[in-house]
């Protein structure tokens, strides 16, 4: 008797070593799965940007020569070097110091501003980014914790401005901005984003109106009781709790600004004005000036792709930077709730 | 006198019921987007609408002459490249939609699963987020498939290269496809982290009682996470949408673009396509929305 009972022990255990050597199997052919997917789609995000840089590193010898595919012979860097210069990315040194030294800091600043297409699109980037987080926080905050008469009716006209095509508003807009004499200068990218509106500015009403209607309402009975009026409470109350929701909106607003094409083409017509993405779709310009209209000679792949790279190196570091901050605040901005 | 003064105003603020004073307050907040809509939204939608239903006549002076429906008539009925444009803008948003959407939720669970690495493989996944929105991207895909015959992406998929025998027709509409895919992967960043947001709202708890229940992950997908985040579904569906509508591999943005402002400057023509487009894109809208509602599940409704 107790000899089957030992046998039936035995075999229980057998048994159950062999499921849960079954399932942990299972549970790696999982993760070994999921690892596969997880770096095949990385590969597909990364391997354009991989080829960006190594192409943009290579001498014409190199793109010619069937054996070189991803790694150059030689790291060649003045392919950046060239497009630098015609991208008018940012002054040289000397001509910096060149300028310091006779105009001082206002012959400085209209350097930076006439030769830097960097520093344009980054003012034009900052700024836009600033308002919008600005304005769509207030806006947000009204639309999330403010009963008011016609709140659903105005927060779907809100969200309706969103559904409207650039193309369908795009002539009387460059007409209102022409009258206001806007064209050639940074305003029709600032101005409306400091009102809420500007390059899909409705999403960020939308983020900041789910994040705050997310918060508890004891917050704004306690803030009352010490005595403080709606817009202290916004300022020392909500917007600090709302940092999730700035972040991601900050972030957005910058890179989209930054990679903007379609509005700068219209609203800015000196090339003294140009931001970056523009600078590039004239390149072969910049390129005729800086060569002394041998451009052609110039012109090739590698050069292009050091261009381009140029153009999203300053959102590529300020992403790998604040990755981490922006990840964990997407998942806290409760953006879908 | 001024301290007396400053209590009559605190006396009368403190006399305005909470719920008058929330409205204006609400009223005062939202302010700066109601000028906002009013100057560069409403005004120039009217404006425009106006402007197709006349004809520039002088640049300089901007004088307009109306011609009634002309506009609309010669988009439908004369104009070569308008319809076609249209046409490809829709299709392509059609066959895109449904691969973005499928493409991003799946990212989206791989990555929600707690592994070791998984900050890292997301960091990558928001790269499209970062560069994908712009001409650099467009350069790129150009000079790649110039050199490499192929879209740049496809690489990653690696298509066999059985199909090649199975005959050239085949290939190419495969490869078409995957080049689709490739070019589309690269508009998924938004998607992909409005899915996750969502997916982690879901609560833990539903997954442990199907867990008690003895479901199997299949079954937790179709009958948990698929019904929970059916509402972001819709909104990815609409973003997705409005952005391959806007997006600047878009044909009608420079074509608009180029009748109003390059040489031509046909601004009431210009303005007409841009309303036809706008109708296009919110009848579209509706439709998905309608379809959408019927089939979302709302946890919160009871």
């Amino acid at each position: 008797m107790a000899q089957i009972a030992e046998e039936l022990r035995i075999r229980g255990r057998r048994e159950g070593l062999k499921l849960a050597w079954k399932g942990r199997l299972q549970s790696w052919v999982a993760k070994a799965f999921i690892y596969l997917v997880l770096i095949d789609i990385s590969f597909i995000f990364l391997s354009p940007v991989i080829y960006m840089v190594s192409t943009s590193l290579k001498t014409v010898a190199d793109v010619i020569d069937p054996t070189v595919y991803w790694v150059p012979t030689t790291f060649n860097l003045d392919n950046f070097k060239l497009s630098w210069q015609a991208l008018k990315y940012f002054p040289s040194w000397q001509a910096i110091t060149e300028a310091w030294t006779q105009g001082g800091l206002a012959a400085l600043k209209d350097l930076i501003m006439t030769e830097s297409a960097a520093a344009r699109s980054t003012v034009i980037a900052v700024l836009a980014a600033i308002g919008q987080v600005i304005s769509c926080s207030l806006v947000g905050y009204g639309f999330a914790r403010c009963k008011f008469p016609g709140r659903e009716l105005l927060f779907m006209l809100a969200m309706f401005t969103f559904l409207v095509p650039p193309q369908t508003i795009i002539i009387p807009l460059f007409i209102v901005y022409k009258q206001l004499g806007w064209i050639d200068t940074y305003l029709p990218f600032i101005v409306p984003s400091f009102l809420a509106n500007g390059l899909r500015g409705a999403i960020f009403i939308f983020i900041f109106r789910q994040f705050f209607r997310g918060l508890p309402w004891e917050l704004e009975d306690a803030a009352r009781m010490d005595g403080a009026g709606w817009f202290t409470m916004f300022w020392r109350v909500m917007l600090p709790l709302a940092k999730p929701a700035i972040v991601v909106s900050f972030l957005f607003s910058l890179v989209w600004h930054w990679n903007d094409y379609f509005e700068p083409t219209i609203y800015l017509m000196n090339q003294e004005k140009f931001t970056l993405p523009l600078r590039l779709s004239i390149f072969w310009t910049g390129l005729e000036e800086v060569t002394g209209g041998q451009a052609s000679r110039f012109y090739n792949e590698p050069l292009i792709m050091a261009a381009s790279f140029l153009v999203i190196v300053p959102p590529l570091i300020l992403y790998i930077f604040t990755q981490r901050l922006f990840v964990e605040s997407v998942e806290r901005t409760g953006l879908v709730e | 006198m001024s301290t007396e003064a400053s209590r009559a105003i605190r006396v009368r603020r403190l006399r305005i019921p909470l719920h008058t004073q929330q409205a204006i307050m609400g009223y005062l907040f939202i302010t700066p987007w109601i000028v906002g809509f009013l100057l560069f939204l409403a005004y120039p939608l009217v404006h425009s609408f106006w402007l197709s239903f006349n004809n520039l006549e002088n640049l300089v002076n901007f004088q307009l002459r109306y011609i009634g429906l002309q506009n609309y008539v010669e988009a439908f009925l004369i104009d070569v490249n308008f319809l076609p444009m249209l046409y490809t803008t829709i299709r392509n948003a059609i066959i895109d939609v449904p691969l973005i959407i499928v493409f991003s939720l799946f990212t989206a669970i791989v990555v929600n699963q707690r592994l070791p690495g998984q900050g890292f493989f997301r960091a990558i996944f928001f790269l499209p987020v970062v560069i994908g929105s712009g001409l650099v991207i467009q350069q790129l895909f150009n000079q790649y498939q110039a050199e490499m015959g192929q879209a740049p992406l496809v690489r990653g998929i690696d298509v066999p290269t059985v199909i090649l025998v199975v005959g050239p027709e085949f290939a190419r509409t495969v490869l078409d496809l995957m080049n689709r895919l490739a070019l589309v992967l690269w508009r998924t960043g938004v998607q992909i982290l409005l899915f996750l947001a969502g997916l982690q709202g879901i609560s833990s708890t539903l997954y442990e009682a199907a867990r008690v229940d003895g479901a199997s992950e299949w079954e937790k997908f179709w009958k948990i996470t698929l019904p929970m985040i059916s509402p972001i579904i819709l909104l990815v569906a609409i973003y997705t949408i409005v952005d391959s509508f806007t997006d600047i591999f878009n044909p009608i943005l420079n074509y608009i673009k180029n009748l109003a402002f390059a040489g031509q400057f046909r601004m009431g023509y210009a303005a007409a396509l841009g309303w036809i487009y706008f109708i296009v894109v919110f009848a579209l809208m509706g439709l998905v929305f309608w379809i959408g509602q019927r089939h979302t599940f709302y946890a919160g409704e009871r």
